[in-house]
């Protein structure tokens, strides 16, 4: 038998599928090269500034991923999605949604799952909206916005998520 | 203890089914007493996101281990991040392939995760897992960032200006429908955010763009209304609309009251 526990995977399909629009994109710059040699050298130039410029914010998304992936385990939170839109239940899923990551499809069945055994669509909306909330992106965001405005996006995107959450418990009744 | 064994059919004797996605039976085992609950799989159709059932069912059996011919990446990601071991290349009976798994586990013996090299193992789980996080966002990040220059090369601020005047609310449901339509890592709208920024467009525009990028799922629509039913996504996606447009608005003159209080 061979375990497969922790193993690496790797899809060469999905990988390829994901440097179609870079590769898209440096043909625009070979024929932008072809046309307007200064223009491309600018547009590579300005390019370069921005990586540049956000060489440490990655490096802090990179370390607040290490400790999400060691200490966070957010299908774990979602298993104790209340039954009801009690405060237990608003926190819990809010917290799920904002230490989630992946793609949102890879989380459908789960929450379709979770709602057969009595989640409900208030919490799941709760937890869909927190999802906007990245932490581990936060770095970024700060460089790019300052950690006021940062603050200020982060506290109302939650208030928001839960009014959403409020709304469909009310709109569409489980 | 708990064993969960894809299974073509639903008793001991049936033998291990080779694609644990969309095996027709999850066979849960208890190893000591060998008694067991057959569960047809809801993936078993194998429609979209088979896997993923197979493991919240698995999941939600709260099982030790799953023992399976073949394995998706996804799968063995989540099941292994709610601490389930995977055994894939599993062949034989369910009975069999239970009695080996024991045998094996036996002889592996029992460690604490206070351990050294427990710790040592998460820790070197979590940076291969965030290594492989961050070099799946590259190839877009860095394709965003090379369109983004050419973007500052070519695109000039009157052009975006006639798109975005500067009046609060048309920026924000300009920004809200360019947001709304795009998708992808919330990095990417950052990197685009701040360069809109850059280029004069207004705190109005650029937020609620932020905001519907990663709020409003109009291209996964129809993965959540399959998933989740029409009522509530088409609800949820609306309210959401509305509220990106009242979150925009208000964080950005709330920012600008403390801008201006300080």
């Amino acid at each position: 038998m061979k375990t497969e526990g922790s193993g690496i995977f790797v899809d060469k399909r999905s990988d390829l599928k994901k440097l179609v629009f870079p590769g898209c994109v440096l043909m625009i710059y070979g024929i932008v090269f072809v046309i307007n040699p200064a223009g491309a050298a600018m547009a590579f130039r300005s390019s370069t500034a921005i990586l540049l410029n956000l060489m440490v914010p990655l490096g802090l998304v990179f370390t607040l991923m290490v400790f999400m992936n060691l200490f966070l385990k957010p299908t774990h939170i979602v298993r104790f999605l209340g039954k009801g839109f009690s405060s237990k239940g608003i926190i819990l899923s809010a917290a799920a949604g904002i230490i989630s990551m992946g793609p949102i499809y890879a989380w459908y069945p789960l929450l379709k799952e979770m709602r057969k055994k009595g989640a409900t669509n208030s919490l799941i909306a709760v937890f869909l909206g927190n999802r906007a909330v990245k932490p581990f992106l936060l770095p970024i965001m700060i460089s790019y916005f300052g950690w006021v405005y940062v603050a200020l996006l982060t506290l109302f995107t939650i208030s928001g998520s839960l009014a959403v959450g409020y709304l469909v418990n009310t709109l569409a009744k489980d | 203890m708990k064993i969960a064994v894809s299974s073509d059919s639903s008793n001991l004797n049936a033998r291990v089914a080779q694609r644990f996605g969309i095996s027709p039976y999850l066979i849960i085992v208890d190893p000591e007493t060998m008694e067991i609950e057959a569960i047809p799989n809801p993936g078993a159709a194998g429609k979209q996101a088979a896997g993923v059932q197979a493991v919240v069912l698995a999941i939600s059996k709260e099982v030790d281990a799953v023992l399976t011919g073949y394995c998706s990446p996804t799968a063995v990601k989540y099941l292994a991040d709610n601490g389930i071991d995977v055994v894939a290349g599993v062949k034989g009976t369910v009975a069999e392939a239970v009695a080996q798994y024991r045998k094996q586990a036996r002889a592996i013996p029992a460690r604490s995760m206070d351990e050294p090299d427990f710790v040592g193992a998460a820790l070197l789980h979590a940076l291969k897992r965030s290594g492989m996080q961050i070099a799946n966002l590259l190839p877009i990040f860095v394709g965003v960032v090379l369109l983004i220059g050419l973007f500052n090369a070519f695109i000039s601020k009157d052009l975006l200006s006639s798109i975005f005047s500067g009046n609060a609310l048309l920026d924000t449901l300009f920004g809200t429908g360019l947001g709304s339509i795009l998708a992808g890592n919330p990095l990417n709208s950052y990197v685009i955010g701040g360069e809109m920024l850059e280029r004069g467009v207004s705190l109005f525009a650029m937020t609620a763009f932020i905001t519907a990028w990663v709020t409003i799922g109009l291209i996964q629509l129809p993965a959540e209304m399959a998933a989740l039913g029409k009522k509530f996504a088409l609800i949820r996606n609306v309210l959401s609309i509305v509220l990106c447009m009242v979150i925009s608005i208000l964080t950005v003159l709330t920012y600008y009251a403390v801008l201006v209080w300080n």
